[in-house]
């Protein structure tokens, strides 16, 4: 597992025991200590424990039309010890708690999966495990971030790296206090960790014009390999799928610090609408990180519905909509920051209408480079993008 | 359609003259060709003609009494014994004691002695009793007993004087200062008369006091001491089982249904040793409500009958006849009965005719008559029920339900119910020694076999599941397994959970008599699996008798039971009765259901309880960790909270429960026993207080 020193004043290592705590950290362990004292002055006056935590779901949502971005309200979700379908949850609630904390004091991080590794074992007296896969772990940790206020890397946790990014970007690691440049990184480009914020990595110079985000690797290393981010001077990135809070958080930080333009090319699928989505406004299920995360200005360049008839592609590309699709694509058309939208409703509409969805790879069907080379250029010329 | 007489010679001598010629003759007229055989004749038939005695016709058709095995033959002895004593002793206003004595004189041989402390019998009247088949006080009134026709002991004797040739002894003493009378007597199954072996045909006398006993231990004469009583000591040819439609069984089935009796045992491997006595002890003195004798009701009664009445009452006029000889015929329903029938009230008995009595027995059935008066019936009650169910069955919930007497063919009749729910069955906790006599005694083929027949409550499944845990194959022979073999088998019927193989038990009861044979041909049985017990929280397959560990003891009490066979053992199925035995079964069954309801949400509410409690520990270790909390403090102080939760979730299941609980409770027809609760809190702390659920 790795293991990282979390500041530069922290890399005076040495013995554990003198750990040096930043404010943060001891504002992180002051809410977890708060927890604790919650709960042991409810037993003490014979009351049932509970935990208050965010809801996290659509019904506590609400799209700030002014900061056009995902909000989350202020319904909160009580969780019991005395309740039968919640005694679980609330006790894995408080094993996180109690992980994260002696992660802090030790100052140590750990991987999601680490954690969960950490904290699984049989409850005590029973075969019981107290976290059957990581699935069950990692929304018991999100939880605890929503229910403490605080951030992952506040809990001394991290997701593993997914996503990656090429372009002249300069950076400094305080981790580890290297220097990277992320146009000489080769040709799979900068792996983005998960914790990208201005302590960790800070930006040095970045002397691009925009960035393109596209949707995952195979489509991303056709730009790298057609040079496209040296031709076009921009940052290119991709998410692997849903971007995870690494590669959004820095999709943010360079378009707030450096006022870059983000483009995104995904699929033409309710999939690709909603990775988009969650770029603009942030997503419903973190719609707490929105503020760190979301980039309203975001464009959604591609592929387009329209694009099998503009692009004269063959017949082979299609992939016929499933039940799910078309389900999924009728409640992203109804979600506030899409139900007003004209262009979007239209968009969505024609792909319904067409009754199947494209990848981006579908393009490579037509030329190799043609996506690279001739796609792309002409949309972003064009300023032809939804937004 | 001509019967072929071949086919019928051996019952030929059972037919009247006419039945006789008329076979002939049509034999002939089919045979037209004479054959040159002598065929018999008429006249040479009218020879071998003659009248048949009961007791010949008994000796010859003994299973139609219960003696068709010797397994059979030595229950229903000791049964039509116990029977009579019981009877006498409950006539005469004793508190009824018994003791039973089966010996075991020969490989097949037993020696029976029963005796009561009833009030004795009179010396003339002791060799009609018990050696002349239909001689009996019983048969000719009305009146609830255990014993109907004056059969039973009389055909046990005659029974035993068959296999053994060993007369029956009986010795009788009406009061202390009076002497005993002694009998040794054999059926003469020809005339169906009594043949007196002893003191030259004239009986002995035994002197009271000391001479007396002298007298009795010089001639081996089997008595208890007792100021007035019976007893009477049959040899038969016998065996002797246990387990299922046994002695044993009937001696407890008895004493479940009879709390006012104390019965003394001796089974034949007591070695006649007073010690070795089993004893079933009255849990009550009060002698159940006498029954008062009844005139018949016309609803009963059958033209034939009717006319032997009409023409036994001589001298009378219709209207005197009609309210003097039955019940609920007031002179004002006479004159209706006469009106409808067109007869005058004031004629006179001898002038009615066959024409003219049908007329009123019709009118008797369509006048509407009010029921019988139903004092006759003496029911043993929901309190003695419960008390006696107890005693002999081991559960956790008990229900009786008594029926108000109803009436079927004029005959007034009252169904009582009483269901013992919980407990294990007999094969979880019989003894190695037992399980190795049982085995050793039983005659069935297979294992299977074996356990279903032997222990009550065991179904096949739950066989099946014994004997596959044992490791024996479906067709093991019983018989032939090694000392080691049946400690395998002792261990899996002590350790299979049979309650779920398990069928209801079903007791079956007519005037207290417990009935052990034909179960299926029963109307009891019959109304027991027909009920929907589902709905009370049995599980139940269609038609079949529910499962689970339920007892269900079901008594008709009645002037007249009416059984499908002279042995007494299935009650005949009459609409009316089939209809209380439904109520009545229904009625219990519902007490159950509230039962079986409430202790289902209290295991649910207990199931949840430990769900939640389970995580306590844990809660209690992560806080400690985080704020460095006592620990210990902490997990006592969430128990506290989780106590009062819990104790707050049992009062309001109290309270909701409590309308039930009140109901049930103080239900004076229901008992529950309260065994230590199975689900508390089970404390996490001790780690193996905790089991996987």
């Amino acid at each position: 597992m790795a293991k990282r020193p979390r500041k530069a004043s922290d890399k005076k290592k040495a013995d554990t025991e003198k750990v040096v705590l930043t404010d943060r950290d001891k504002k992180t362990l002051r809410d977890l200590l708060g927890l604790a004292d919650r709960i042991v002055n409810d037993a003490q006056k014979k009351r049932d424990p509970y935990l208050e935590i965010p809801t996290r779901a659509l019904s506590n949502v609400r799209y700030n039309k002014t900061r056009r971005r995902i909000e989350m309200g202020s319904n909160k979700n009580r969780r019991e010890l005395f309740n039968l379908s919640q005694a679980k949850s609330y006790m894995q609630t408080v094993l996180v708690a109690s992980g994260c904390k002696q992660l802090i004091e030790q100052g140590k991080t750990l991987s999601l999966r680490g954690l969960y590794y950490k904290l699984k074992r049989d409850v005590e007296g029973t075969k019981e495990p107290t976290f059957v896969d990581q699935g069950e772990c990692d929304p018991v940790i999100e939880d605890v971030e929503v229910g403490l206020n605080s951030l992952r890397e506040e809990l001394h946790l991290y997701a593993s790296n997914r996503g990656n990014l090429a372009g002249p970007l300069v950076l400094f690691d305080h981790a580890t206090g290297d220097e990277i440049d992320c146009a000489r990184m080769g040709s799979a480009g900068y792996s983005i960790p998960s914790i990208v914020e201005n302590d960790v990595i800070e930006f040095k110079k970045c002397t691009a014009k925009f960035i393109l985000h596209v949707e995952k690797d195979t489509v991303w290393r056709r730009f790298a390999e057609d040079k496209f981010w040296q031709k076009h001077n921009c940052i290119l990135t991709h998410g692997n799928g849903q971007p995870p809070r690494g590669v959004r958080r820095i999709l943010s930080r360079l378009h707030h610090e450096y006022k870059l333009p983000v483009y995104c090319l995904l699929d033409n699928d309710p999939w690709g609408y909603y990775i988009y989505s969650v770029i603009k406004q942030g997503s419903i299920n973190l719609a707490f990180e929105s503020q760190r995360m979301a980039i309203p200005d975001a464009k959604f360049l591609g592929l387009r519905s329209k694009d099998y008839e503009r692009c004269e592609l063959s017949p082979s590309v299609k992939i016929s909509l499933s039940d799910t699709d078309i389900k999924r694509a009728k409640q992203i058309a109804s979600y506030p920051w899409f139900e007003h939208k004209k262009a979007w409703q239209k968009e969505i509409q024609q792909m319904l209408k067409n009754g199947f969805k494209m990848e981006v790879e579908s393009l490579i069907s037509k030329d190799i480079t043609y996506v690279t080379e001739q796609y792309t250029p002409a949309r972003l010329e064009e300023g032809d993008w939804l937004d | 359609m001509p019967r072929q007489p071949s086919k019928n010679g051996q019952h030929a001598r059972g037919r009247t003259a006419s039945d006789a010629a008329g076979d002939t003759g049509a034999t002939t007229a089919s045979n037209g060709h004479a054959s040159k055989r002598r065929r018999a004749t008429a006249q040479s038939m009218a020879a071998s003609q003659r009248d048949i005695s009961v007791s010949e016709f008994f000796a010859k058709n003994r299973h139609l009494l219960g003696f068709d095995n010797p397994r059979k033959a030595l229950l229903t002895t000791i049964k039509e014994a116990v029977d009579n004593s019981l009877d006498a002793c409950e006539e005469a206003g004793i508190v009824p004691e018994i003791w039973v004595h089966v010996e075991q004189t020969g490989a097949n041989r037993f020696k029976v002695g029963i005796q009561d402390n009833g009030p004795g019998i009179l010396k003339k009247q002791i060799p009609l009793i018990f050696g002349k088949l239909l001689y009996g006080s019983k048969f000719h009134r009305l009146r609830m007993s255990r014993g109907q026709q004056g059969i039973g002991i009389s055909a046990a004797g005659m029974y035993g004087v068959l296999t053994t040739g060993k007369p029956v002894k009986i010795a009788s003493k009406t009061s202390a200062r009076k002497p005993a009378h002694y009998y040794e007597i054999k059926i003469d199954t020809k005339k169906n008369l009594p043949e007196i072996l002893n003191g030259r045909g004239e009986g002995v006398d035994i002197p009271p006091g000391e001479a007396g006993w002298k007298y009795i231990e010089k001639h081996g004469i089997e008595w208890v001491e007792v100021q007035h009583g019976t007893r009477v000591t049959i040899e038969l040819e016998g065996k002797f089982v246990r387990g299922r439609g046994s002695v044993d069984e009937y001696l407890e089935q008895t004493a479940i249904a009879n709390p006012h009796v104390t019965i003394h045992y001796l089974d034949p491997e007591s070695g006649s040793d007073p010690a070795n006595e089993k004893l079933y002890e009255r849990s009550t003195d009060q002698l159940p409500k006498e029954p008062k004798e009844i005139k018949p009701h016309p609803y009963g009664i059958e033209l034939g009958m009717l006319m032997t009445m009409l023409a036994d009452a001589r001298g009378m006029t219709l209207s005197q006849f009609l309210t003097s000889s039955f019940s609920r015929v007031s002179s004002g329903v006479a004159s209706r009965v006469c009106q409808t029938a067109g007869l005058k009230p004031r004629a006179s008995t001898q002038k009615i005719g066959r024409g003219e009595a049908d007329k009123l027995f019709h009118a008797l059935q369509e006048t509407k008559i009010s029921s019988p008066s139903t004092d006759c019936i003496s029911p043993i009650g929901e309190e003695l029920l419960l008390k006696g169910l107890h005693q002999v069955v081991p559960g956790e919930f008990y229900v009786a339900a008594t029926r108000p007497p109803a009436v079927y063919r004029g005959n007034p009749f009252q169904i009582e119910v009483a269901l013992a729910y919980g407990g294990t069955t007999g094969a979880n906790r019989v003894p190695l020694e037992v399980l190795r006599d049982l085995l050793a005694e039983c005659d069935a083929r297979t294992l299977r076999q074996f356990l279903t027949t032997t222990f009550y409550g065991l179904g096949t499944d739950a066989a099946d599941q014994i004997i596959k845990a044992a490791g024996f194959g479906s067709r093991t022979s019983p018989s032939k397994l090694k000392p080691a073999e049946i400690k395998r088998l002792h261990e899996a019927m002590t350790s299979v959970n049979l309650e779920a193989g398990q069928t209801m038990n079903v007791l079956r009861y007519a005037n207290r008599v417990p009935l052990q044979f034909q179960h299926a041909a029963c109307a009891i049985t019959q109304s027991v699996m027909s009920t929907n017990w589902r709905s009370y929280g049995l599980t139940q397959s269609r038609g079949q008798l529910p499962s689970g560990p339920v007892t269900i003891m079901v008594h008709m009490a009645s002037v007249w039971v009416p059984f499908t066979s002279e042995s007494k053992e299935a009650v005949a199925g009459y609409p009316e009765i089939q209809k209380e035995l439904r109520l009545a079964l229904q009625s219990a069954g519902r007490k159950l259901g509230m039962y079986l309801r409430r202790r289902m949400k209290v295991k649910q509410e207990g199931e949840r309880r430990n769900i939640f409690l389970r995580y306590l520990g844990e809660v209690a270790s992560a806080v400690s960790d985080i704020n460095k909390t006592d620990r210990k403090k902490l997990y006592d102080q969430l128990m506290l909270v989780a106590k009062k939760k819990t104790a707050t979730a049992d009062m309001r299941l109290d309270e909701r429960g409590q309308v039930i609980e009140a109901e049930l409770e103080e239900d004076p027809s229901v008992l529950i026993v309260n065994e230590p609760a199975e689900v508390g809190i089970r404390n996490p702390e001790t780690k193996n207080g905790q089991a996987t659920s």
